[in-house]
């Protein structure tokens, strides 16, 4: 080995970082025949010490407490004023959001305990009548769009989740389309209960989250289902209660 | 008896961005301290350090969006924050910034004293030792200054020091053994070092 080659690794060799047994001996072996290069090792292990002295006495330095309490207030203000940002989350982290949770929760809700969703999968007006013969059909208002918290805004914060009235059972509301969007319009059915015999009316406040189902899973508890959107995702709206148990669906269109 | 979960860097913006205080209050004391001796050993000032340790938070407060997981740790993100502030804070006040003082007579520390020897002037020896790195520090160029305290001071890898000054590893390493050369140099001259690498300088060695 040569000086040149001992400058590349005299830091590695200082700091005893881990090297080739071999590469380490070689380097070693030099600073036994040249004391420049023997100089420079001794130099930057002083150097070393010197610095550890240095990061010993910096360990002990901190922001003094007036920038905390600076920056809390302007938190708070930042809390007040603005809307919440949407941060990205890790790739790992996002297989299983809790909104995902929810609707798998959902939907095994949905096959055990609704007895009878009477669905409308075709955009056909007749298809509908038809499906629903026999029973009461229920009424199609319009009205303003209920706004409905994002999956996204569901995940920052159980606290600032949206609070929603109950809702209220066996109404079709057609949802107008939004200011940006107005050639899409919504169609959801009444709210049903996943719990037997519980009285909606009785739920004050709840959370209200939009989940996906597969479509097939509504005909593997007989309901009735277009065979062409069989495999179609199913939007639906999951009422969440106060102690997070999903207490009622309704299905969008 | 299950152990506490301590929230990663990640749950704690998330939760810090809806609005929760003491999410972010524990995401401040994370990363406080890093910021700060990182902006004091840049500048040597305890003034800039404060200003730049609440700047960069403020800068997370307002603008968490810009943080992106995938481009590495939130200590390197606040890290390259922590930088660009302190940069631009010396360039401002670089008319009013004093000169490094040169050694004088009296004052002179050899680089052998920077190996502490336990006697009764360790301490002594031990702050001495301190200021004379932390001078020597202060007056390398910028380029070389920030690449010796994220890999020394703050004990980085080159990779994540990479990633802060947004350089190639190779750039961080070849810089770090500039800075040390020039180190070296500075404290040679402040303790008008006697080394035998100082009297066979210009010597080559053809082992």
């Amino acid at each position: 080995m040569n000086c040149q080659g001992f400058e590349q690794l005299v830091l590695a060799l200082a700091r005893d970082q881990s090297l080739d047994a071999a590469v380490r001996e070689q380097s070693l072996a030099h600073t036994e025949v040249c004391v420049r290069c023997a100089a420079h090792l001794a130099e930057e292990r002083a150097l070393l010490t010197g610095v550890r002295a240095v990061v010993a006495d910096l360990a002990e330095q901190e922001a003094p407490a007036r920038v905390e309490a600076a920056l809390l207030t302007a938190f708070r203000q930042q809390v007040t004023t603005a809307p919440p940002v949407v941060i990205p989350m890790p790739v790992r982290a996002r297989q299983w959001t809790s909104w995902q949770r929810v609707a798998v929760a959902a939907g095994i809700l949905i096959m055990v305990s609704v007895p009878a969703i009477v669905w409308q999968p075709s955009s056909s007006r007749n298809q509908l009548r038809e499906a629903r013969a026999g029973s009461p059909t229920p009424a199609i208002t319009s009205g303003p769009k209920t706004p409905l918290p994002t999956p996204s805004a569901l995940d920052r914060d159980r606290d600032t989740a949206q609070q929603l009235v109950a809702p209220r059972p066996r109404h079709r509301v057609r949802h107008q389309a939004s200011a940006n969007n107005s050639d899409e319009a919504e169609v959801v059915t009444e709210f049903f209960p996943l719990r037997d015999g519980e009285d909606l009316t009785a739920l004050e406040s709840g959370r209200l989250v939009r989940v996906e189902l597969a479509g097939s899973a509504l005909s593997e508890v007989g309901l009735p289902v277009n065979p062409e959107t069989v495999n179609t995702p199913v939007k639906a709206d999951v009422v969440l209660g106060d102690d997070g148990l999903a207490r009622a669906i309704r299905f969008v269109r | 008896m299950a152990e506490p979960v301590i929230p990663s860097d990640g749950e704690l913006l998330r939760l810090m961005v809806a609005g929760d205080e003491p999410a972010f209050t524990a995401l401040y004391r994370r990363h406080q301290g890093f910021v700060y001796r990182f902006a004091l050993s840049m500048s040597g000032s305890t003034d800039l350090a404060e200003e730049v340790t609440q700047e960069v938070f403020l800068a997370l407060i307002r603008q968490a969006h810009r943080y992106d997981p995938a481009r590495g740790a939130l200590e390197a993100y606040l890290c390259g924050m922590a930088r660009n502030q302190v940069l631009r804070l010396l360039a401002r006040e670089r008319p009013y910034v004093p000169l490094v003082e040169e050694a004088e007579e009296g004052q002179a520390v050899l680089l052998t004293q920077l190996i502490a020897h336990d006697d009764q002037f360790r301490d002594c020896t031990r702050n001495e030792v301190i200021r004379s790195v932390r001078q020597a520090v202060l007056a390398l160029p910028t380029l070389y200054r920030e690449v010796l305290v994220l890999c020394d001071f703050q004990e980085l890898s080159h990779a994540e020091a990479a990633l802060v000054l947004d350089c190639p590893v190779g750039t961080v390493n070849s810089r770090l053994h500039r800075a040390h050369a020039l180190l070296l140099k500075r404290l040679r001259v402040m303790g008008r070092f006697d080394s035998a690498a100082q009297d066979t300088q210009g010597t080559r060695c053809f082992a």
